[in-house]
């Protein structure tokens, strides 16, 4: 196995200093815009004359249940925040898994939706399997979804097809596709099919006990389980070298022996497994018949802002998901605050465009230890004169 | 100390309470499209102002008295009935049949809250009013009015266009309304229809408008909430160049929103579906301790649903006709029919039209 071995371009050098290592971290960098981004929320919230402190018992009640204003805690707000991030941190590591590989997979919200379809007509037509059926749901939604991204892919190795205008259409067709299937199931109307059997739907177990049932499923198990498989594959295994050696250089890669069109295929049908499955965690965890989807929901986009503050690494992906999942679950409860519904998406907003610009705020950190360090020698070189 | 902070924000909670006692407290629930559609939900809102004696440029007693949380996905709809009846208001509104499911769903865990929905009467629990209106006869109201137009304008051969928002029983009752009532002036019309599958892409509306109004198309009637507004944009946009257009407003008198010089509006008239009125009666209810399982149903007789009339250029004339074509359906002279399979089998609609019953 060659994949403990490290890419030289990848990761930090050697931390000499604690700035050194805050610049070179991009975990310590994507919590401080994650910061700049509340800090500006605050300042939009004062400004428009509402009183920030709902913005936080919002997040407060979010995250550990308990409504500060009332005294009530409350465990399902909490089911619901991590309800909320399975599909943004499932969607986020379709976006990051090809990132790594150097593609740009903006087709999550496709692959979400042919995953979301898949997963809908096994849990109405499949044949019994030992009461588990939605564990068949899952795997169909995973092998839809890995083969819409899958395509991409192939056409890109195949035809040199951008991926990116590739994904762009399949999301059309995905959401089109669905529509159109899921209508001619019989007795679906114009917005719902019939309900689920009950071995469909993702069970809660003595989830549904713990966070007093809300809508939080067995999926997170699932979730969690393709966070590891996604650090496992990338960084420990043979194939997960290949991806990201492809993805840094492919042309060095090609050079080395390693079968960079392969590469492409396999890394889309991966990251379009990730983002089938989170449209089947949706699916037949949230809702107990199948929906004729009548807008995007969204996931797929979100995911690759999930992917990007999140660096692509699998832990990255899973706080920044569960972060994203904390600001959508936040929404409800700040308009019951009167903090206007935009403020989340303000602030995911900024924390996107703030990550973006991570790589200048390095630059001028580093320009500023520069100066400093060329003063701090001019000076002693003075005392020493 | 922590506590006595809490003790202090329970007291005034108490005191906002107690200042606020004689009127019940409402939470009004709407999908991704908000209270700022213009349309359906600002209506639902408007009625809850109105009852509170508060403007849409004044809301004072938001936040004490009432307020609204918007669900981005569908799937926030069961977290945030939950969240609302955790909070415990005395009325809940949700407003279309989108949340039908959910509201059933919701309902049978909290049987003490009261909720209420608009454009929906097949939940049947106890604690669950249910108001609908009479959306076909409104639209055979704006459809006479729009014909009437065109043969007052000397238009040969006019075309009418109908753009839908997502198919289903409720839009089909605009749409069978409108055509019944344009074919019941000009019978040989010629009618297109379009759905967008979408309640809030007002470019997929704009971008349909401008092919009908290219090809022909006299007047087009929008019944799709934020998508319609797209029809709207692209009038006036005709209009401007001196084409002779019109758009149909629907829910609320969308006059105000055509306007492109002085008085000159695109939207020629609107469908009025005055879901104020249905939430004002609910909260209502609940004050006066009526509030009961109910299917409110508010028609033309009820004032339910009617025609606007604040387009000046909308003449004279043509009102008093539409007036008296409004006293036939109360008193019963004219049927006009609520589903497409109705009116398709009485041979007052075209066989080739997209309307969906179910």
């Amino acid at each position: 196995m060659t994949g403990t071995s490290r890419l030289p371009t990848e990761g930090p050098a050697m931390p000499r200093t604690f700035l050194d290592a805050f610049i070179n971290s991009n975990g310590a960098l994507s919590i401080l815009v994650v910061l700049l981004g509340f800090a500006c929320g605050t300042l939009i919230i004062m400004a428009v004359g509402r009183n920030p402190a709902g913005l936080y018992l919002a997040l407060l009640q979010t995250l550990t249940g308990f409504n500060a204003t009332t005294g009530v805690w409350n465990a399902r707000y909490v089911g619901e925040w991590l309800t909320a991030a399975m599909p943004l941190i499932l969607c986020g590591m379709s976006m990051g898994f090809a990132a790594r590989t150097g593609l740009f997979n903006i087709g999550a919200e496709g692959q979400y939706i042919v995953g979301l379809t898949a997963a809908q007509f096994v849990a109405l037509y499949a044949p019994p399997f030992f009461g588990a059926e939605w564990v068949v749901c899952l795997l169909a939604a995973a092998a839809a979804g890995a083969f819409w991204g899958g395509l991409v892919g192939w056409l890109r190795a195949r035809f040199s097809v951008s991926e990116v205008v590739a994904t762009i259409m399949l999301n059309y067709i995905a959401f089109f596709l669905s529509r159109y299937l899921t209508r001619l199931i019989p007795d679906a109307n114009t917005y719902r099919t019939p309900n689920f059997p009950g071995a469909a739907i993702i069970p809660r177990w003595f989830i549904d006990d713990l966070t007093n049932h809300s809508r939080l499923s067995a999926g997170i198990f699932v979730v969690l389980a393709c966070v590891i498989l996604y650090w496992l594959v990338l960084e420990r295994t043979k194939l997960g070298f290949e991806l990201r050696a492809t993805g840094l250089n492919r042309t060095a890669a090609g050079y080395a022996g390693i079968g960079v069109n392969r590469c492409f295929t396999t890394s889309m049908g991966i990251a379009g497994a990730f983002a089938g499955l989170a449209g089947a965690i949706v699916a037949l965890g949230s809702f107990s018949y199948g929906r004729v989807i009548g807008g995007y929901d969204n996931y797929g986009f979100n995911g690759i802002a999930v992917a990007l503050v999140g660096n692509s690494t699998a832990g990255g992906t899973l706080l920044s998901g569960l972060l994203f999942g904390m600001l959508s679950s936040a929404q409800p409860l700040m308009q019951s605050r009167q903090i206007p519904k935009e403020i989340a998406w303000i602030i995911s907003g900024l924390v996107v465009v703030l990550v973006s610009l991570r790589a200048g705020i390095r630059l001028v950190i580093a320009w500023r230890a520069k100066v400093a360090a060329a003063r701090s020698l001019a000076e002693r070189e003075a005392a020493g004169a | 100390m922590k506590k006595s902070f809490l003790a202090a924000i329970a007291l005034t909670l108490v005191a906002l309470t107690q200042a606020f006692a004689a009127d019940p407290t409402v939470r009004l629930l709407t999908d991704a499209t908000g209270i700022d559609d213009k349309s359906f939900n600002a209506a639902a809102w408007r009625g809850i102002l109105d009852f509170y004696g508060d403007t849409w440029a004044k809301q004072s007693k938001r936040g004490k008295a009432y307020d609204v949380v918007t669900a981005q996905t569908q799937d926030m709809y069961v977290p945030n009935l939950k969240q609302a009846s955790d909070e415990k208001y005395d009325l809940i509104i949700v407003t279309g049949f989108t949340w039908a499911d959910a509201l059933s769903e919701v309902a049978k865990l909290y049987p003490e809250q009261k909720y209420m929905i608009v454009d929906v009467d097949w939940v049947g629990d106890p604690n669950v009013m249910q108001v609908t209106f009479s959306e076909h006869e409104g639209s055979f109201l704006v459809g006479v009015a729009t014909a009437l137009k065109a043969k007052a304008e000397g238009i040969k051969d006019p075309k009418f266009g109908f753009i839908g928002g997502i198919p289903g029983p409720v839009i089909t009752k605009f749409e069978v309304g409108y055509v019944m009532g344009i074919l019941s002036v000009l019978p040989k019309a010629k009618i297109v229809d379009y759905y967008a599958n979408d309640w809030g892409k007002p470019e997929l509306a704009k971008a349909q408008a401008k092919n009908w109004y290219d090809s022909g198309v006299y007047a087009i009637f929008s019944a799709a909430g934020g998508t319609g507004n797209g029809t709207i944009a692209q009038a006036k946009e005709y209009r401007t160049q001196g084409k002779k257009v019109w758009a149909i407003g629907v829910d609320s008198d969308q006059y105000a929103d055509g306007i492109y010089s002085g008085t000159k509006s695109a939207v020629l008239t609107s469908m009025l579906k005055r879901v104020e009125t249905a939430s004002k009666v609910s909260i209502q209810n609940v004050k006066a301790g009526t509030f009961k399982s109910e299917v409110l149903v508010l028609d033309t007789k009820a004032d339910g649903v009617g025609f606007a009339t604040s387009n000046p250029e909308l003449d004279k004339s043509i009102v008093t006709q539409v007036e008296q074509v409004r006293k036939n359906i109360i008193a019963g002279k004219v049927k006009v029919f609520a589903t497409y399979a109705e009116a398709k089998a009485a041979g007052k609609v075209p066989g080739d039209l997209q309307a969906s019953d179910k």
